[in-house]
């Protein structure tokens, strides 16, 4: 019974992700998107891969190989995944680059560090040392792409830059999903083993709403903006005299 | 302890998504930039005024007069702070316009709408400190520094817009 309950969801993330790839591929998203479709197309081969030596159970030593292997992969692919969002984001905005940039170098620095204080005051309910070193070298990682995502997210609040709709969707759905694993692998080291098939079912159900994410704003037609007036410059300093005098007053 | 961590982080993250999927529908609709009288504005953030009425005024009137002024003023810098963001997307989606003087000209409008609504928020944190203790008046502390900032800021003022009378001027 646990175990359909288990392959159903990962069953259809292979249905789901056969659909993402399809409509990446029609869409010719590798020309935009080149990092973005690495990631989808791997994790789709990966996922066969992984789904073929659990059900053929080639050996536990193979599928715990086979499992890290396709988890490094996605967090690398991941991680870039970030980094083409934030490329397309402020491709509109060379003003901000430099900035944005500067930001993002000290937002990685911070991150990898709250992720080592943060695996090094986690309590590790798991008994494999291995695996647990594993878990830990991911719970960092997932920090660092969800730290990532919160830092875009916030710096596009701040200065209320505009989302694409291709990088919005991409962003949201990679958000979700990596948001998820980050609870769940966080989860998985607290508790151990024991809470392990509820949450291998947590992460598919993301994983495959992040899909529908993905595959919906892919699909969905962009929304038009209606253009309006670019005021002169001389309007921009006077709004910015005033905003200085009441700082400076 | 990192388990509250790790799902504060989460949650957070989560709110951020809501909260852009909320601006980008707000910004699909469009808002043109809005009008905004600077005269007013002047008016508002007098402080010699603010000197007269808390003489004139008993102290739980002109905090009550004080708050109301910041909240009107709140309204203002939140239209600037607004204008701004229409004019740096206005000033990214005219980057791919044939004529190089145009792009030129939206990159340096860009610039300076990025470095007004870093201001906005200042001002911001500005306002809400004075909002929660009205009684506090930040400036004179702090006005040397202040005034090299000032200073830096219309040098760079200067550079984008030569014209600007009192970039000019310092």
């Amino acid at each position: 019974m646990l175990t359909k309950t288990l392959l159903s969801p990962w069953f259809a993330a292979l249905l789901v992700q056969s659909l993402l790839a399809t409509v990446l591929l029609v869409k010719r998203m590798w020309k935009k998107f080149p990092l973005f479709v690495s990631y989808a197309v791997a994790n789709f081969l990966l996922s066969i891969a992984l789904y073929a030596v659990y059900v053929l159970w080639v050996s536990r030593r193979a599928y715990f190989n086979a499992y890290w292997f396709s988890e490094a992969v996605g967090l690398f692919l991941g991680l870039a995944v970030v980094f083409e969002i934030f490329r397309h984001l402020l491709a509109p905005y060379p003003a901000l680059r430099r900035l944005a940039t500067q930001i993002f170098q000290g937002a990685v620095v911070c991150l990898l560090l709250l992720g080592g204080i943060l695996s090094y005051a986690q309590s590790v309910g798991e008994h494999s040392h291995i695996q647990a070193a594993f878990f830990i070298v991911e719970q960092v990682g997932r920090i660092l792409e969800v730290g990532l995502l919160l830092c875009l997210f916030l710096f596009a609040t701040v200065f209320g830059l505009h989302w694409r709709q291709y990088v919005f969707g991409i962003a949201l759905g990679l958000g979700i999903f990596v948001t998820v694993e980050l609870v769940a692998v966080t989860m998985r080291l607290q508790f151990g083993v024991v809470a392990s098939p509820i949450l291998n079912i947590v992460r598919s159900v993301a994983f495959n709403a992040s899909m529908v994410i993905w595959i919906s704003y892919l699909l969905a037609p962009d929304l038009a903006t209606s253009p309006a007036e670019m005021p002169k410059r001389a309007q921009l300093a006077q709004w910015n005299r005033a905003v200085m005098e009441l700082i400076y007053q | 302890m990192t388990i509250v961590l790790v799902i504060a982080l989460a949650l957070l993250t989560i709110t951020l998504f809501y909260v852009g999927l909320r601006s980008r529908r707000k910004h699909v609709a469009s808002r043109p930039i809005q009008p905004l009288d600077l005269s007013a504005f002047h008016t508002l953030i007098d402080r010699d005024d603010e000197v007269f009425l808390r003489e004139k005024l008993t102290r739980s009137e002109f905090f009550r007069l004080k708050r109301l002024r910041i909240r009107v003023t709140w309204k203002y810098v939140h239209r600037i702070s607004d204008n701004s963001a229409v004019v740096l997307r206005l000033a990214g989606m005219t980057r791919q316009d044939p004529d190089p003087q145009v792009v030129e000209t939206a990159l340096q409008l860009a610039d300076l709408a990025t470095t007004i609504r870093m201001q906005c928020f200042v001002a911001f944190a500005k306002l809400a400190v004075e909002f929660m203790l009205p009684s506090m008046q930040l400036t004179p502390a702090m006005l040397a520094p202040k005034y090299e900032s000032l200073r830096a800021n219309l040098m760079l003022l200067r550079t984008l817009h030569p014209q600007a009378p009192l970039a000019a001027a310092i």
